[in-house]
């Protein structure tokens, strides 16, 4: 730079003006290059295996061989994935219907204040740092078949008549997994729900209630159109969530049994680090990126349609 | 009876006890309000809890007492036998055999450096988000946005390649650099909220007193965002102390292992020693809880304003 400030000068708008922007690149290139490298290699790399022939042999030999849309194609073929991506739809969209259930009405219960009202909000946060690892040891002792709470509180109130094996039997272990994945996600929903209803317009409420609305019509005309946007930003962001969530399954099920809870990402996981099929691995890693990208602009659109209002 | 056939003076009689009939009715319904609110509240805090109320009354239940049908709520003796034997304490059940402590030790590394370098990279980027204009600021801000919703699975093989070539496979340091990209974008997200919120004629004063951009910013600006440092900081702690997926794949040598793999192979090792994994769980969970416990309000703050708004 030709323009060198001696310290104790006030610089000239034109030299702080660049300098200015120098010390701003200069600022973001640590987080930058380090977030292009720790992320952003990886995501090109996945892409690019997934072109790949890459397997435990072109490892060893170190021959890879580009081979277009193979992986694709077999991987739509395999019946497997077809079994996971059913999986992964039926585990995000159940997770998401409670959870976000379950958070709005907690978040309108919460909106007005009662007694012990704030400690029973905290209360029901406590949850939502947990690592999932605690949360699913913690379920898989509650599914227990012999010794597990769900079951005993089930038989107790009549609902079965007899424990379940909650978790070795193919036809329970999805809601269970679900279950699990519900009560980690209502924190977040809570939260982020409790934020949208408590910006509502009160006065909107009082008129509805002079006109004779009940609570349900309040919800569904009021309260509902009025969040769409924060709505519609949970609900993309419980998608993206939902549908890579990995650690819990694993360590509840491992996507078993056989693959009865085999989603996506578990799926990725094995066809890498037990079948050592990597290119194959990448294209359901990609196509699962592309599925999330989708939530990720119905996100983006649904967050800066809010700033405009 | 017909209210048209009745006079005026009649009719404003009626309708002048039905308003009454009607705040009375208002009055009532804002007490069972109130009460209905308080019971659901009441029995939403009830259900949600149970899962760690039973993992810590497990946790010090002795062994007959486990495997009591019907299931014993509160301990009657309480042991903390299981809680030695999960940190590799003598107990009297030698068979257990837990290297618990060295897990710890190897998570409260993996989780401390995560923090300091997640702070320490995220500091002067998110600064200059907030204080500069550059080219190519909007694209860093989506792809912050958006590189938080990445599966964690389709890093961990790229990563991998990654880390065997350049030798980091089998240290703390992979993990390490890992857990900080999966905190560092959420970290600066709600780092530039609390640049944004201090005036920047704090700033300019010290600039014109000759003080470089490095020193406005520790000496001014850092110590008005304390309370943001600290929330940020316990956030990225939290995400290495808990994270799994990629602990699972780039350590393979035993002494490496943090806690969440501890607890993962506890599970498969002895499955039947429900107190000691409990315990286990417990101190594992432990930070988390008490975490959002002081940090609450940040926590909310932080994530309503990083994500809806």
């Amino acid at each position: 730079m030709a323009f060198q400030s001696t310290g104790n000068n006030i610089p000239t708008p034109k030299a702080s003006f660049s300098r200015e922007k120098l010390t701003a690149y200069l600022y973001i290139l640590p987080s930058g290059l380090f977030l292009l490298i720790v992320l952003g290699f990886p995501i090109l790399y996945s892409i690019f295996m997934s072109f790949q022939k890459y397997t435990l042999e072109t490892l060893v030999s170190r021959q890879t061989e580009f081979i277009w849309f193979k992986n694709y194609s077999d991987v739509l073929k395999d019946p497997a994935f077809t079994n996971a991506l059913q999986h992964s739809f039926v585990f995000t969209i159940a997770s998401i219907f409670f959870q976000f259930t379950f958070g709005l009405g907690l978040a309108i219960l919460f909106n007005r204040a009662f007694p012990l009202s704030n400690i029973m909000r905290g209360l029901l946060l406590s949850g939502w740092q947990i690592p999932s690892v605690v949360t699913g040891t913690l379920f898989l002792f509650l599914f227990n078949l012999d010794y597990g709470l769900i079951n005993f509180v089930l038989t107790s109130l009549r609902l079965i008549s007899e424990p379940i094996g909650w978790i070795v039997q193919s036809d329970t272990a999805l809601p269970a997994v679900i279950i699990a994945n519900i009560w980690l996600g209502i924190p977040f929903n809570l939260i982020l729900l409790s934020a949208g209803v408590s910006g509502l317009p009160e006065d909107v409420y009082e008129a509805a209630t002079v006109d004779g609305a009940n609570g349900l019509q309040k919800l569904i005309y009021i309260t509902i159109p009025l969040l769409k946007s924060t709505i519609l930003a949970v609900l993309m962001l419980g998608f993206i969530y939902t549908l890579r969530v990995f650690d819990l399954i694993w360590i509840i099920t491992k996507g078993g049994p056989g693959s009865a809870t085999e989603v996506l990402p578990t799926f990725a996981y094995r066809l890498s680090f037990i079948n050592f099929n990597f290119g194959r691995s990448s294209a359901v890693s990609v196509i699962m990126l592309l599925l999330l990208l989708g939530g990720a602009i119905l996100y983006l659109r649904a967050i800066t349609k809010e700033e405009r209002l | 009876m017909r209210e048209t056939s009745l006079d005026p003076t009649e009719r404003f009689a009626m309708n002048f006890v039905r308003l009454i009939q009607f705040v009375r009715h208002v009055m009532r319904m804002r007490e069972v309000e109130l009460a209905l609110r308080f019971t659901i509240g009441l029995v939403a805090v009830a259900i949600y809890l149970m899962p760690l109320f039973w993992m810590i009354s497990t946790s010090l239940k002795s062994q007959t007492e486990i495997f009591q049908t019907p299931p014993v709520l509160v301990p009657s003796d309480p042991q903390i036998d299981s809680y030695r034997s999960a940190l590799g304490l003598p107990t009297n059940r030698p068979e257990l055999y837990i290297t618990g402590a060295l897990y710890f030790k190897n998570s409260f590394i993996i989780a401390s450096s995560t923090m300091l370098l997640t702070l320490l990279l995220a500091v002067p980027a998110a600064y200059a988000l907030s204080r500069f204009n550059f080219h190519g600021k909007t694209t860093f801000m989506l792809f912050l946005l958006v590189s938080q919703m990445l599966p964690a699975v389709l890093l961990v093989i790229p990563l991998f390649v990654l880390f065997k070539m350049f030798s980091l496979y089998n240290t703390h340091l992979s993990v390490i650099l890992a857990d900080t990209a999966l905190a560092l974008p959420f970290a600066i997200i709600i780092l530039r909220t609390s640049f944004i919120q201090i005036p920047e004629a704090l700033e300019e004063a010290g600039l014109i007193d000759g003080a470089t951009r490095l020193q406005v910013l520790w000496y001014i600006v850092l110590p008005l965002i304390k309370a943001s440092l600290v929330a940020v900081g316990v956030f990225s702690f939290l995400t290495a102390w808990g994270e799994f997926v990629f602990a699972l794949s780039f350590l393979a040598k035993p002494e490496l292992h943090p806690i969440s793999i501890g607890v993962f192979q506890f599970i498969g090792m002895y499955k039947t020693q429900w107190d000691t994994m409990m315990a286990f769980s417990t101190l594992v969970a432990i930070p988390a809880i008490v975490a959002l416990l002081f940090l609450q309000r940040q926590f909310i703050s932080g994530l309503t304003s990083g994500s809806v708004k």
